[in-house]
Order: structure tokens, then C-alpha cells, then sequence
């Protein structure tokens, strides 16, 4: 609330995904990448192999170019990013960490500089000496892993911090050891998909047989530690954040089975093309296998990212910026009159300040089909009970009037027709509809908090009546503000529930 | 529970601007090499400059100065999120995409500057073509840094900007805030730029000549849009005279003038150092253009300070290490016999 708000089209977790998740992609390459080429290194000059030298400097080539350019980058665009959407926790983190971050920058300044002459040096430089760079490169790689680990974790789990603010009690959180395992897993693997890459366009013969083989050895591996340690690390999320997730958060829960399905293909492919027939890898299985370890790691970072919700920092901050902190002096005040920023447009600001950080309009997690056909008191009370609705959603803590003007807001933005009209629907499938809208967003059919067992043998005016009463029903119970039609739809919609409500 | 107070900073202001100073001089050393370096080459010396030994150095150079610009960018960054955290958020903010932007032209830059490097022909075209681009890019950044640099020191005019629009596509409109900035920025890189290319040619003496004539003349104009730039600090003018910054600026002319007498004496160390104490003092005295520009509205001082000591400590022990292991592996490459003509 202290800061403007970046009002752009596309959704903020889109944008934070696409930069975050190929920064994940190449910085994990860029440390196992950098123990798979000195390991490499060292046997090939042991065994006087001057092919697989040859491949390890293109290799060397390839590695520089995407973790110099690419990989620093992103990881400086990351930075802007969360920066334009989520000023507040940045500066959380920055205030808290920003010693961390600068320990990791000494790191990455090796890192660059040890890269550059590892891959300048190939012809130049003495083997030993060569080799030394390399490992130099390896361990300030995989030191900078060590302290980014600790921020990054601490978000989903700042463990004692949250009683102490001390950094250590923030960076050696709860699931710090099982994220750098884990991380060092998926780094192992990833070199071994880059590499497979590069492999992949040498001609069939023994060579490429004995250097894919040696690589997919190095998935195998990579993969085996990641699956474990992404287990160790599911453990290693407090109780109570899996069983919210488990109950209301499709997202993160669809996204960790994603991850499996990815893990399962990687390693199907690795033990096939890798290690079965390694002699013909083709290069469309090396493009395959690193579009499984794309989506594998998109799938991953999803998961992480959304299991914390509805906090960006949990237990310290909701993910619209809000702290914990502030929620009894918003409730007193209201929103608007903290705002540091304002546009002229109150409504257009509440809503940018307590749903836009997470909602579109019409497009990424968007509002409108969730409000389409519905009214300004239904959209108002859903507002003011946002964190009764599936999917875990922070609090809205502005006053009653405040949640009225975000209400206009969306309703503004809405077609105010009936949902007969604008989904050409009628009878039980638009009272199907109607329960999906109205009902559906706290009483999801066979999961979370289904009251389809409730309605067992009720009749039309059981119903009806039920209907009447809906604001006393239950807290955060909405009155039924829908149209006679969306109502009598509703109600035979509900009497077609009585044999269990799996539809 | 009372959750903790981020609302701090973790450590003595002034420890932390030094560290932000001192780094973003670093920064600027390395960008004005390549900045100015990149002109230098694309704009100066004969047509047949493309297979000049000391050109195809410093193209080979400018990757590695890209890389070294960047990661020293990335501390002062950091380190200036710290203290003036809301001032330079909103301002990105309101510039959102183009602040974005940043991320993509250096990108393109950065590839484009290898392509360069990478070209084993002596054909100009495959080189200039590249060069151009990257410093276009780095034109592109140049501006934008300025624009929303100059924004972050008037919150007022950010608040009136994003009352106008919030889709994140405005560039300071006040173009006079920055725009003598900027050119005297751009202009002091050719400077540097022009010292670099005349201690790599220094041997060769077309290009040192050519080092010299960039040097004097960057230093030239770069001083007069200086002087503009002070003259159009008008209104903070007396507060800029009642604070260091004045001190700092008035040893950072006397420095530069002495760094240039000694570079055309040849004698570089000295040069350099001046150069460098130079550069840095005019970083301290732009920081304090910034505090007289906030006062009233932001005094970085009224930061509660929790001084993180182990943190701290340890950034300090790894910062040794690490300039220690730089040092380290930069001798054992120059330690190595160099590369065999076309082993490249």
C-alpha cells in the first residue's frame, strides 16, 4: 500500500513465472553444468581423450553463453520483477536478507569471472590449472545455490523468524536442507540435459554411444536425489500448509502430480535413449528431454510458489503486500486512507490493491466468469469473505463500504445480464451454473466443505426456504441476491444432488 | 505474536553507502569502458581498423566487460533498494515495462557483443553491425536508469505521473530533471573509454593517439554538460554548496585533470587511480544532489538501524575471498602461454 501498483494486462504470476522459471532452468545448469564439465575434464585428460575434450569445450561454449547472458540476466530480472509486483515483500526480504544477497553476490562475481577464463582458457591455459578454474567456478556455483536457498525457502517457511526476526532463525528454516538437496538433485540433472543437447548433434557411432551413456548416468543420478529429496521436502512443509493445500488449493497439488508425470518421462527417455540405444540419440529426443526438464521444473516452482498462499511470506504477509501485522488497523481504517498512491479512481485502487496482485479481469485467474450474471451485494459479500472461498485467498481487510466500491469495480467491468442469457442456459444446467457461481466458490462438489449430504431429503420448499434464509446459514453466507429464474434453477439443480452430489 | 518490524536497516547508514558508493563507481568503470570503448571503435580510426590487433582485443574484451558491468551493477542495485527502498521502487514502477526493458536490450547487447567477439573474420560488417546494436542497447539503459533515477529523488512528481496513468509506460516527462545528467554520464563514458583504448594501444601509438584525443575531448564536453547540468540544479543549489558533496566534486574535477596530465605523460597507474578516486567522487557528490533534492520529504537517516554483525561480518570475509580467488584465477590465465594463432 506504500507503493504505486503496475496495472498491466497480463497477470503478475504469468510474468513472474516466465522470467523465474527459465532463470530456474539455466542457474541449475549453470552449477551441475559446472561440475559436469570438470569431472568430465579431469577423466578425459586422465584417459587422454582428446574427442571427448573437444566435446567438452563446445559444451564449455554453449555453458558460457547461456549462464553469462541468460542465466545472470534473468536472475537480475527477477529482481526487477518482484520488485514492480510486489514491492512491499521485496523490501521485507531485502531489509532482512540483504547481507545474504551480498554474500551471494561476492559468489556470483567468481562465478563470472572464473567462467570466462574456464571457457577462454580450454587452449591456452595448463591442464591443472585449467581444472582449478573449474572447480573454483563448481564451488562458488554452488555456494551462491547455498545462500539464495536459504531466502527462497524462507518464504514458504521463515520457521522460528517469525518469533525472533533474527537471520539465521529466518535463513536456516524448516525446509532449507531438503530445498538445497533437492535443488542440488535438479542441478545434477539439468547438466546432464544440456549436455545431452550437445551430444546429440555428433554423428552415431561409438564416440556418442559412450558420451551419452556417461551423461544420461549423470540424469539418473540428478533425477534419483531429486525425487527423494523432493519427498523429504514435502515432509518438511508444516502440517498445516499441506492440509490447507490438500483441501482448497488445486493449483499447487495439480502442479506437484505435473512434476511427477515430468519425472517419470524424463526418466523414461534418460534409461531408453540414454542409456538402452545412446548410440542414435536423436536430437528431437535432447529437445524432448529438456522440454520435460523445462516443464518439470515450471511445474516444481508453480507448486512452491502457490502452496504458501495465501501468503507471499507465510504467517508474515498476505500475497497483496498486506502484513499480518497491519490487519487490525486496516480493519479500523480501511484501506484507502493508507494508500501512499492514489489513481483519482478509489474503486479501480481498492481493487488493484486487494485483488489485482493475484486477479485479471478476463484473463489470467480472471473475475469475470466467476461474476458474470450476478449482482453488486453477492460480488460485495464475496469480497468481504474472501478467505472463506476455496483456494485459500488472504483477507479482505478494508471496511464495509471499501468492499462495496470493489464490487462496483468488477460489477463495472461485468455483462449485467442474467447467466441464462449470457450462457443460453436453462433449467438444471443453468442452476448447475448458478451453484457453480454462487455456491460453488466455498462448496465445491466432492471436495472442499460439500454440503450436498445437507440436502438429502429436502423438497422444493425445504429448499426455497433455505434460500430465504441464506445470510443465516453460516459465516460469510451470502443472501441469495439472484434473479426467480436463477433461483428456481438452482433448486431443481439441488434436488438432482440428492444421490451423493458427484456430479 | 508480535511479528517482527522489517522496517530497518541492517547496518550503520553509512557502512552502507560506502558499500553502495564504492560499487556503483566500480559499475560505472566497467560500463564506461564498454560504452565508451564500443564508440570509440565503431567511430574512430581508418577502414581497415577491423584487422587492427589492438580493435580485435578490444572487441574480444567487450563480452567480459559486458559481464563485469553487469555483476558490478547488481551490488550498488542491492544496496540502494536498502536505504531508499520506497523511492526507487515507485519510480520503477511507474516505468514498469520500460524499467523492465532493461532486462531484454542488455540481453540483446550482451549476445550481440559476443557475436562480435566470436566473428574469427575481418570482415567490418559482421562486427560493426553488432556493436551498433549493443550500444544502442546500452543507449537504450542508459536513459531509462536516468529517467527513473530522477524520479525515485521527486516523489511528488511520481505521485502526479501515476495519477495520470498505471500501466507502467512513462519515462520522466520533465526531461531537463535528467537529460544533462544523462549526457554528461554518456559523455564521461566516452572519456573513460577513451583512457582504456589508449592504455590497451599504448604500444601502438595511432591508437593511443586516438586514446588521447577521446580522453581530452570526452573530458571536454563531458565537463560542460557537467557544468549544465549544475546549472540546472539551480533551486538546490545552496544546499548542494552547504553539504560534502561540494568538496567531493570540486577533488573529483581537480582528479580527473591530474588522471589526464599523467595519462598523457604515459604514466597510467597514477592516471588510473585518479581516474577511478574521480569517478568516485563524483558518485559521492551526485548521492548528495539526491539528499538535498529529498529533503524534507525522505532523510535516510530516520532508518531504525539493527546491525545484522555475523551477516555482515561473514559478506565481509567473503568479499576478501572472492576478490582474493578473482585475482587468483586471473593470474593463472595470464599466467598461460598464450593461444596459438588460429587456436581460437
Amino acid at each position: 500500500m506504500g507503493y504505486p501498483f503496475w496495472d498491466i494486462p497480463i497477470g503478475y504470476g504469468i510474468l513472474m513465472a516466465f522470467i523465474g522459471i527459465l532463470h530456474v532452468f539455466v542457474s541449475h545448469f549453470a552449477i551441475g553444468g559446472g561440475l559436469y564439465l570438470v569431472v568430465s575434464e579431469r577423466a578425459a585428460r586422465k584417459a587422454s581423450d582428446g574427442a571427448r575434450l573437444e566435446f567438452l569445450q563446445k559444451l564449455s561454449k554453449f555453458f558460457a553463453l547461456t549462464t553469462l547472458v541468460i542465466g545472470a540476466l534473468t536472475g537480475v530480472g527477477i529482481w526487477f520483477v518482484i520488485g514492480l509486483v510486489n514491492p512491499a515483500a521485496t523490501g521485507v526480504l531485502i531489509h532482512n536478507f540483504v547481507w545474504g544477497w551480498a554474500i551471494e553476490w561476492t559468489f556470483f562475481v567468481v562465478e563470472i569471472a572464473a567462467a570466462q577464463i574456464y571457457f577462454y582458457g580450454w587452449k591456452s591455459m595448463a591442464p591443472a590449472a585449467h581444472m582449478a578454474v573449474g572447480w573454483i567456478y563448481f564451488v562458488f556455483a554452488w555456494l551462491s545455490l547455498v545462500v539464495i536457498n536459504g531466502i527462497l525457502s524462507f518464504m514458504l517457511t521463515p520457521g522460528r523468524w517469525l518469533a525472533t526476526g533474527q537471520f539465521w532463525d529466518g535463513f536456516f528454516n524448516p525446509t532449507y536442507l531438503p530445498a538445497l538437496f533437492l535443488r542440488t538433485g535438479i542441478s545434477l540433472m539439468l547438466a546432464c540435459l544440456y549436455a545431452l543437447l550437445v551430444a546429440a548433434r555428433y554423428p552415431a557411432g561409438d564416440f556418442k554411444a559412450r558420451t551419452v551413456r556417461y551423461t544420461a548416468l549423470w540424469g539418473v543420478l540428478g533425477l534419483s536425489a531429486t525425487v527423494a529429496c523432493q519427498y523429504w521436502y514435502w515432509k518438511a512443509i508444516p502440517a498445516g500448509i499441506i492440509t490447507k493445500a490438500l483441501q482448497a488449493m488445486p493449483t499447487p497439488i495439480n502442479s506437484l502430480h505435473y512434476s511427477f508425470w515430468f519425472a517419470g518421462g524424463i526418466a523414461l527417455l534418460l534409461v531408453l535413449s540414454g542409456l538402452l540405444v545412446p548410440r542414435n540419440l536423436p536430437f528431437g529426443v535432447a529437445v524432448l528431454l529438456m522440454a520435460a526438464g523445462l516443464a518439470w521444473c515450471g511445474a516444481f516452482e508453480w507448486f512452491r510458489e502457490s502452496v504458501r498462499k495465501p501468503y507471499i511470506v507465510t504467517g508474515y504477509m498476505y500475497g497483496n503486500g498486506v502484513e499480518l501485522a497491519q490487519a487490525e488497523q486496516l480493519r479500523k481504517e480501511g484501506y484507502l486512507v493508507r494508500l501512499a498512491f492514489r489513481s483519482g479512481d478509489d474503486d479501480a485502487d481498492l481493487f488493484r490493491h486487494s485483488c489485482r496482485a493475484c486477479h485479471t479481469m478476463s484473463g489470467y485467474k480472471a473475475l469475470k466468469p466467476s461474476f458474470e450474471g450476478t449482482d453488486r451485494a453477492f460480488i460485495a459479500a464475496i469480497v468481504q469473505n474472501t478467505h472463506l472461498l476455496k483456494g485459500n485467498m488472504p483477507p479482505f481487510l478494508g471496511t464495509q463500504s471499501e468492499a462495496q466500491k470493489v464490487a462496483d469495480y468488477i460489477a463495472s467491468h461485468l455483462e449485467m445480464r442474467s447467466l441464462g442469457a449470457i450462457y443460453g442456459l436453462q433449467d438444471v444446467e443453468l442452476g448447475r451454473k448458478v451453484y457453480d457461481i454462487r455456491c460453488g466458490c466455498c462448496h465445491v462438489l466432492g471436495g472442499m466443505d460439500d454440503k450436498t449430504k445437507s440436502f438429502e431429503g429436502l423438497n422444493r420448499g425445504d429448499l426455497e426456504n433455505m434460500l430465504d434464509d441464506a445470510e443465516n446459514l453460516g459465516e460469510g453466507m451470502p443472501a441469495f441476491t439472484g434473479s426467480a429464474s436463477d433461483r428456481a434453477a438452482l433448486v431443481s439443480f439441488i434436488l438432482t444432488l440428492n444421490g451423493g452430489g458427484k456430479k | 505474536m508480535n511479528l517482527p518490524d522489517s522496517s530497518f536497516i541492517p547496518a550503520p547508514l553509512w557502512l552502507i553507502n560506502v558499500l553502495h558508493l564504492f560499487t556503483l563507481s566500480l559499475h560505472f568503470i566497467a560500463m564506461n569502458f564498454l560504452f565508451g570503448g564500443i564508440l570509440v571503435v565503431l567511430s574512430a580510426g581508418s577502414k581497415d581498423r577491423w584487422n587492427d590487433p589492438v580493435v580485435k582485443r578490444l572487441i574480444k574484451m567487450f563480452p567480459s566487460a559486458m559481464a563485469a558491468t553487469v555483476t558490478l551493477g547488481v551490488a550498488p542495485l542491492l544496496f540502494i533498494q536498502v536505504v531508499f527502498t520506497q523511492q526507487v521502487y515507485s519510480a520503477a514502477i511507474v516505468s514498469g515495462w520500460l524499467w523492465l526493458g532493461v532486462i531484454l536490450a542488455v540481453i540483446v547487447a550482451y549476445f550481440a557483443l559476443h557475436r562480435a567477439a566470436l566473428k574469427s573474420d575481418d570482415a567490418s560488417r559482421s562486427k560493426r553491425a553488432p556493436l551498433v546494436v549493443a550500444l544502442l542497447g546500452m543507449l537504450y539503459v542508459s536513459l531509462v536508469y536516468s529517467s527513473v533515477f530522477s524520479m525515485a529523488e521527486r516523489p511528488q512528481l511520481i505521485h502526479s505521473l501515476y495519477a495520470r496513468a498505471q500501466t507502467g509506460l512513462i519515462l520522466n516527462p520533465e526531461f531537463g530533471d535528467y537529460f544533462l545528467r544523462w549526457l554528461h554520464m554518456m559523455l564521461g563514458a566516452v572519456t573513460v573509454g577513451g583512457f582504456f583504448v589508449g592504455l590497451i594501444g599504448r604500444d601502438h601509438p595511432h591508437i593511443y593517439a586516438i586514446g588521447k584525443k577521446y580522453y581530452l575531448w570526452g573530458m571536454v564536453f563531458a565537463s560542460g554538460a557537467g557544468i549544465g547540468y549544475l546549472g540546472s540544479l539551480t533551486p538546490y543549489m545552496p544546499g548542494f554548496m552547504h553539504s560534502p558533496g561540494i568538496w567531493a566534486l570540486t577533488a573529483a574535477i581537480i582528479l580527473s585533470l591530474g588522471s589526464l596530465h599523467f595519462f598523457f605523460a604515459k604514466k597510467f597507474l597514477p592516471s588510473g587511480l585518479m581516474l577511478f578516486v574521480s569517478v568516485v567522487g563524483m558518485v559521492t557528490a551526485r548521492q548528495y544532489v539526491r539528499l538535498v533534492k529529498l529533503q524534507g520529504q525522505f532523510d535516510p537517516a530516520s532508518w531504525r538501524v539493527s546491525t545484522q554483525w555475523s551477516p555482515l561480518i561473514l559478506f565481509l570475509v567473503c568479499l576478501v575471498v572472492a576478490i582474493a580467488t578473482v585475482f587468483y584465477v586471473i593470474r593463472l590465465f595470464l599466467a598461460a602461454k598464450p593461444a596459438q594463432p588460429g587456436r581460437d
